[in-house]
């Protein structure tokens, strides 16, 4: 970001910490589609996901005097999933994975058992992101989110600690494992890795 | 290299999230080790993956209408009120509409007052036709004859009245009686005044109309409606 943009957003935060509705709007537009990306990757429904960008940035707005610290954004993500991961929890017809996985001297990596297309030349391949998506559904919903916070949206992992709430190295924990898990998935459907 | 394969470290090792003495560590590791440099590489690509999957759009706005105007609730629930008045006010009319047309054994109010201009141009018609220097022997209460046949009908026109007050010859009469048009043709016997009595009672009419109602009522139904949904997104 510019140091321009970086201060017409400061600004914007600020006018919007007094109470001017517009400024929080167009704070408010800038992230839209990321948080509902974001919490249509957690949720996985389309309404349960508008709905809780919705909700999210109402209580964004009112409780935005008691913004201070974190990134607007991240504090935005922060809202937003919260509110994806109780509506997750909350959901009892859908099984869901357990919130906090073994360590990561549990996991295995592996192998492709036979030579097949490599991972880079699959990048603009429909299928192959497909299955990312089904890799990504199939993940536990924390690690899954923190994958998504930094695959996805770019947040540092000093910031998906904060937005999540744990330690920073439960979050380097459930990043890794959450990568590993759809790289098996990849390689259990063919993919050949990139020669290191 | 004292190092294990350091697995646990190569997601934060390719996002620099390691410590620079982690991130040297791993870095030398990497020289020797082949198998860690294949797995570095295919953590790459699964997050460049991961960051390459398709942006969905929502399918409505999202963000809240926080600065919506003061005077949005106030107007929505005028036009609420506004649209069950019409509505009352629809099923008011077509019930007086309903009792004008049983009362009048099947003719209207507009279908009368239409039947008592025509009497009226009746009435005038011969005296128009004849010389103003003779006098039709028009019977003094046919004017009462041709408009009792309709009780709601209007004050009796100057052009009736003319035959008998035409022995005087009156200039004004003249004027009247020369623009006079004989029966049947179109516009028959309306002098302005008629005209301007026929024009006053339009809105009455317009007024008993309840299609006119309804129409309003729908009009302000709907902008409530669109009022409400305005407000629904706003905090």
């Amino acid at each position: 970001m510019s140091a321009a943009s970086e201060s017409e957003l400061q600004l914007l935060i600020e006018r919007a910490r007094a109470g001017d509705t517009r400024a929080f709007e167009d704070l408010a537009r800038r992230e839209e589609r990321a948080l509902y990306r974001h919490a249509l990757r957690i949720v996985g429904t389309t309404s349960d996901a508008e709905d809780i960008v919705q909700e999210a940035l109402f209580s964004a707005w009112r409780s935005i005097a008691s913004f201070q610290g974190l990134s607007f954004r991240a504090w935005l993500f922060r809202i937003a999933t919260n509110r994806a991961l109780d509506q997750l929890r909350s959901r009892k017809r859908r099984p869901e994975l357990p919130l906090d996985p073994p360590d990561d001297d549990d996991i295995t990596w592996a192998e492709p058992v036979a030579p097949g297309p490599d991972l880079t030349q699959l990048a603009g391949d429909r299928e192959a992101l497909a299955a990312v998506e089904t890799a990504l559904g199939a993940l536990p919903a924390d690690q899954r989110t923190a994958l998504l916070l930094r695959d996805v949206e770019g947040f540092a992992y000093e910031e998906i600690a904060v937005i999540t709430s744990v330690e920073i190295g439960t979050v380097k924990s459930r990043i890794h494992r959450g990568r590993l898990a759809v790289r098996n998935t990849l390689i259990s459907q063919g993919w050949r890795g990139p020669d290191g | 290299m004292t190092l294990q394969h350091p697995h646990a470290e190569l997601s934060a090792y390719i996002d620099d999230a390691l410590d620079p003495a982690a991130q040297a560590a791993v870095e030398g590791h990497l020289v020797a080790c082949a198998l860690c440099r294949s797995h570095v590489a295919q953590l790459r690509a699964t997050a460049a993956f991961v960051q390459a999957l398709p942006d969905p759009v929502p399918s409505r706005r999202l963000v809240p209408r926080l600065a919506a105007p003061a005077w949005l609730a106030p107007l929505r629930t005028l036009m609420t009120l506004a649209s069950g008045a019409a509505v009352f006010l629809f099923i008011a009319s077509a019930v007086i509409s309903n009792i004008t047309f049983l009362t009048s054994g099947g003719a209207t109010g507009t279908t009368a007052q239409e039947a008592s201009r025509d009497t009226a141009a009746k009435v005038q018609a011969p005296a128009a036709a004849g010389p103003a220097s003779t006098p039709s022997p028009a019977p003094a209460g046919s004017g009462n004859v041709a408009f009792g046949l309709s009780p709601s009908a209007s004050p009796l026109p100057d052009t009736a009245r003319a035959p008998q007050g035409a022995a005087t010859d009156d200039p004004r009469t003249r004027a009247d009686r020369s623009t006079a048009v004989p029966p049947g043709a179109p516009g028959a016997a309306l002098n302005p005044q008629d005209a301007g009595r026929l024009t006053s009672a339009e809105p009455q009419r317009s007024l008993l109309n309840p299609w006119l109602w309804l129409a309003l009522a729908i009009v302000c139904g709907g902008i409530a409606i669109a009022l409400n949904r305005r407000l629904r997104t706003s905090v």
